[in-house]
């Protein structure tokens, strides 16, 4: 339908360092207009917003040329010389490989061009995120850099400051860091000790404390560093509130300890970064005074989406070596490959790569639509599936190559390693998980509290209502949220797979108004609930994403569409039954709900801080 | 034969009573049914036992039984002239079951049945046994010998119930009281195969009773002190009572129990005490402080043993816990409201009494309390509330039928040597060093007498505990107690 007129792009090719094409992305004031509605938080009231997420966005034809020109020489070079098994060894990247990164303009890729950076679109950067994964050290190098060290001076930070620090970050001369996390400070920003002060001339903020596990600590010589400083309220009263600066390491006191030996991505620079009365002037702070949580919140939401195309990258390779081995491997005179268990396991990897890459797609066409959409659910979603669908097919991956996926002579076990952290950085999948449930909560919580409130209070209309819709629901009447029949977005195909969505998405949206009704705003207690909530949604999100992208393929007549209709009835079809259980065991009385059970082993175990069973073994006296 | 057996009975019967004194502690142990007596009773009339006194006997029995199950009203009248003056003055007792209990004194093991005049000398020889232990040790290998040399001496095993019970009284003596073998040891003694019932009628009544209730005793005595019976204890029982009898019961009783009752105890005391004080402290306080992270801190060692008397009054042990949260809550108090120190409490562990102190507020007047208030900006990742105008439905809620006593705050635990006011101060400046904001707050001392009850009981034991202060705090000199502890 609309699909290209979604991409309001000029495509004025601009020269950057070498013969480099870069896309000018029509660069956005922020927060010009509301946020549109999303999409993710529609489903919780039973709503799909078709327009949202159908047709799958796509990009034109002379964009994807362009970018497949600019993707040829960053893939020879991935492939060709960079050697991820050295890096790995020695614990770091060598300076040729960064020279040539930064002469490749990978330093800058979300920069916008005026600052001297390639100014790519979300897509486009998903798109070459798919390569640079390819080796994970340099992708997690990259992306502190770019998509939360320097991300905070281009959301929050002045024409000044871009002005200043930009071009030099976009051409790799600088790097930057992202400096957060505190020894007793996670995700608990009222726990940051950091504290800058303000000094007597007022110029001059004198910054103190220390950072840890920083990316890039050691490289970089700007860093976006978040610290606490008093601030005068409204109403007189001084708090003390969360600042962001931006510090160079010029401005003298900082030091950086030696490099963090870690189990994954060994090639990234990971170390301790203090402060000590480092004189950082008035004109460095970020965004607003005590407006720093803010500005923390906005980085670190609009950096997860890029995750999903980046592990996809990862897998297809993966799949690649893995499927290789398998097709040659010969036992009892078959070919590995010809083992049904086997099969199973290629099956497995190729659905989560092409959900994983629908889901990072479609997420970043919905971002690169005007009006700054506010797509932080979605992005999150993306995260916690890619991560975990990158765990458990890597791990496959090693089980069909036996052996050698566990020596250190092959890259398998490397990669094993490095996916490790996915589940883990930029914000660990518990917590987004509760973030994605909540949001979502909330919005819908907003909404139906007209309805929650006369329910409560006994309005017979409202509760008759309720009851005939409930026994309507009971007698398993047909969902339809018009998705296919005649002019549906989903093609007749995958028909089925659609009526699955509509009737999932329906009695989601019955499930979430019975929580709502059953917990109201206690529901931040119930963690066990959030999470399956948040793993349903993870669900109906990729159906959609598979959906979508599947009907494209076969509109447009892509090579083997077939295969990915495959795919995407199979993912729809598991999700499907995952989600109705799921569903059940929100139930409160339902015999699958084993919550009462889980809290208690739990407690006991965690009282006695051990294990508590008895050996085996053991006799009363 | 029937004399013989008629006279098992009155042995069975004569023992009963004097064993009626302690309450017939073992019947209501193991419980046996008003139904069973009464079968005993009906077979035993009408196994037509041709005297009248054989009637009586069965009578007796079954009366005398009755009375410790509470039926001593129904059936005192019946046994009055009856031909066994013992029972009578118990009568007005029936309804005690357990008298044993109010004597202190007396071992968990029933007696043995009180010996007529006449039997007195035949215990003497077996006491002889256990004296001739050479140059007066007491342990295993003498408690062994001296069995071993009552089995060799009396080949036909002549008094073995007598020397059974008296051994049972002597292990303590020799620290054998939780050895499986030695009770074992003990079973072996019996003669195998003759006290076995040989039909239904010997099953049915009390065969050999006084040997039976020995076996008991003997099963009593490890229950007692916590030993599980074995495979070799029943394959003795089997061989020497049979199936069908009452120690095979108990035994049948025992491993269905103790493997119910063993570990009931959900914060298990060690088995040995530790000898020394501050060992013992640092146990009991572990043991009453439930967070695991809390640290013992020693804050006085009492002076070296070689010293010329151990429990120096001027330096006695001061051992104390606290926890990480219980520090954090001392920080946050407010200065302005005074503090307590109070006790001493008792805690007993196994048979020893130790005694503590607390650290502890008063509950804050809930208009001062503060209402914990979550942050605007807490947490980076997910909303810590969430913006709606219902809560929980009462469908949910599982508070409603929950009653919270809430008390004040406790902020430490110490166990001392002396319970005056001097040392406990000491413990209070101990904890300044890791609480700094101690020194701004008032510390009252409210000690009372510890309970004469738990003096009077541990005063038995080697280690007495150190007596209470002498002067007591009262309320009108509280001022002068309050210390700025800076003093």
């Amino acid at each position: 339908m609309s699909g290209c007129g979604l991409f309001l792009r000029s495509a004025a090719a601009a020269r950057l360092g070498r013969a480099l094409v870069a896309f000018t992305a029509s660069r956005r004031p922020l927060r010009t207009s509301p946020p549109s509605q999303a999409f993710a938080k529609e489903l919780f009231l039973g709503k799909i917003e078709k327009k949202e997420v159908f047709p799958f966005p796509e990009v034109s034809q002379d964009e994807l040329n362009e970018i497949n020109q600019f993707v040829g020489p960053v893939e020879k070079f991935f492939t060709e010389e960079v050697d991820s098994q050295k890096i790995d060894r020695e614990g770091k990247i060598p300076n040729e490989t960064l020279e040539k990164l930064k002469s490749l303009g990978l330093f800058g890729m979300q920069v916008p061009e005026e600052y001297g950076g390639l100014g790519l679109s979300n897509t486009m950067y998903a798109r070459l995120g798919e390569i640079i994964s390819l080796d994970c050290s340099i992708a997690v190098t990259l992306a502190a850099h770019q998509a939360i060290g320097l991300k905070g001076i281009i959301l929050a930070g002045s024409e000044e400051q871009k002005a200043r620090y930009l071009p030099k970050l976009a051409s790799g001369e600088h790097v930057a860091a992202f400096c957060l996390t505190e020894p007793a400070s996670g995700s608990d920003a009222a726990s940051i000790r950091t504290r800058a002060t303000l000094s007597e001339d007022k110029k001059h903020y004198v910054l103190n404390g220390s950072k840890v596990w920083i990316t890039n600590g050691g490289l970089a010589s700007v860093f976006t560093v978040f610290a606490k400083t008093e601030v005068v309220d409204s109403n007189g009263s001084v708090k003390d509130k969360v600042t962001a600066f931006i510090v160079e390491r010029d401005f003298g006191g900082i030091t950086s300890g030696k490099p963090e030996d870690k189990l994954g991505i060994r090639g990234s620079n990971t170390c301790e970064v203090h402060f000590e009365n480092t004189r950082v002037p008035v004109e460095n702070v970020l965004g607003e005074v005590g407006g720093g949580f803010k500005v923390a919140m906005n980085i670190l939401n609009s950096g997860r989406f890029s995750m999903g195309s980046a592990v996809a990258g990862m897998l297809k390779k993966l799949i690649e070596m893995t499927a290789e081995y398998a097709c040659t491997r010969k036992q009892f005179n078959r070919n590995l490959s010809e083992f049904g268990l086997i099969q199973e396991k290629f099956a497995l990897m190729a659905q989560k790569a092409y959900v994983m890459e629908s889901m990072a797609y479609l997420t970043a066409g919905m971002l690169d639509q005007p009006g700054f959409p506010d797509c932080s659910i979605e992005a999150a979603m993306v995260k916690v599936f890619s991560s975990e669908a990158a765990w458990q097919c890597v791990s496959e991956a090693l089980q069909v190559l036996g052996g050698s996926g566990y020596m250190r002579d092959y890259p398998y076990e490397r990669i094993l390693r490095d996916s490790r952290i996915l589940l883990i950085f930029e914000g660990t999948n518990e917590i987004l998980r509760m973030y994605i449930a909540l949001t979502g909560l909330q919005h819908a919580g907003r909404i139906l509290t007209a309805r929650v409130k006369q329910l409560k209070q006994g309005n017979v209309t409202t509760i008759m209502e309720t009851v005939s819709q409930r026994v309507r629901d009971s007698l398993g009447r047909t969902v339809d949220l018009g998705l296919t029949g005649k002019l549906g977005a989903v093609h007749p195909s995958m028909e089925d797979s659609a009526h699955k969505l509509e009737q999932n998405v329906h009695y989601f949206s019955r499930t979430v108004e019975t929580l709502l009704l059953r917990f109201g705003k206690t529901i931040v207690e119930e963690q066990l609930v959030l999470k399956r909530v948040a793993n349903i949604l993870i669900n109906l999100y990729g159906m959609t994403a598979v959906l979508s992208r599947a009907s494209r393929s076969i509109r447009v007549g892509l090579q083997n569409h077939d295969h990915e209709v495959l795919l995407a009835n199979i993912f729809c079809t598991e999700a499907y039954y995952q989600n109705l259980f799921a569903l059940s065991q929100l139930d409160k009385y339902s015999p699958e709900n084993l919550d009462e059970l889980i809290k208690k082993v739990s407690q006991q175990v965690l009282e006695k801080r051990a294990y508590v069973c008895a050996h085996p073994l053991d006799w009363t006296s | 034969m029937r004399l013989l057996r008629l006279r098992e009975v009155k042995a069975f019967f004569q023992g009963h009573a004097a064993s009626h004194q302690l309450g017939w502690n073992w019947i209501p142990r193991l419980s046996l049914s008003p139904k069973g007596l009464k079968i005993l009773a009906a077979s035993l009339s009408c196994c037509g036992c041709p005297t009248g006194k054989g009637m009586s006997w069965a009578q007796a029995i079954l009366l005398a039984r009755g009375l410790s199950r509470g039926w001593g009203g129904i059936c005192s009248t019946a046994l009055t002239g009856a031909p066994f003056s013992q029972v009578t003055p118990q009568a007005p007792r029936g309804l005690h079951c357990s008298t044993a209990a109010h004597n202190p004194d007396s071992p968990l093991v029933p007696r043995p049945p009180e010996p007529q005049r006449g039997l007195v000398k035949a215990l003497a020889p077996h006491e002889e046994l256990f004296r001739q232990a050479p140059d007066g040790v007491r342990d295993k290998a003498s408690f062994v010998q001296a069995v071993q040399n009552f089995t060799q001496y009396n080949v036909h095993k002549r008094g073995h119930v007598d020397f059974i019970y008296l051994a049972l009284r002597k292990m303590r003596e020799y620290g054998v009281e939780r050895d499986l073998a030695i009770y074992n040891l003990l079973l072996d003694i019996f003669p195998k195969e003759v006290f076995r019932p040989r039909n239904i009628f010997h099953s049915i009544f009390l065969h050999y009773p006084r040997q039976q209730e020995c076996g008991i005793a003997v099963l009593e005595q490890m229950e007692n002190h916590g030993v599980m019976p074995n495979k070799e204890t029943e394959f003795l029982l089997t061989q020497i009572f049979g199936r069908k009898s009452y120690p095979m019961l108990k035994f049948v009783r025992m491993k269905l129990w103790f493997t119910r009752f063993k570990n009931i105890n959900p914060f298990p005391v060690p088995r040995d005490l530790p000898q020394d004080p501050v060992d013992l402290a640092r146990l009991a306080l572990r043991h009453m402080e439930p967070d695991l992270s809390a640290r013992v801190t020693v804050y006085q060692m009492p002076l070296s043993k070689d010293s010329t008397d151990a429990t120096d009054p001027t330096e006695p042990h001061i051992v104390g816990i606290q926890s990480p949260d219980q520090q954090a809550a001392l920080a946050h108090h407010d200065p302005a409201r005074p503090i307590f120190v109070e006790g001493p409490f008792s805690l007993w562990l196994r048979d020893k009494c130790v005694y503590y102190h607390i650290l502890r507020a008063d509950l804050l007047p809930p208009e001062e309390r503060e209402v914990e208030e979550i942050p605007e900006e807490w947490n980076l990742y997910y909303p810590m509330q969430l913006d709606l105008a219902y809560g929980r439905s009462s469908w949910d809620d599982y508070e409603f039928n929950i009653d919270e006593v809430e008390e004040g705050p406790v902020f430490a635990i110490c166990m001392a040597g002396a319970h005056d006011q001097a040392t406990l101060a000491k413990w209070i400046q101990g904890l300044q060093e890791t609480n700094p904001t101690l020194a701004r707050i008032p510390v009252v001392f409210r000690l009372s007498a510890s309970s004469g009850e738990l003096l009077a009981s541990s005063s038995g034991l080697e280690e007495t505990p150190l007596t209470p202060p002498e002067g007591r705090e009262e309320e009108e000199n509280n001022q002068q107690r309050q210390q700025q502890s800076q003093s």
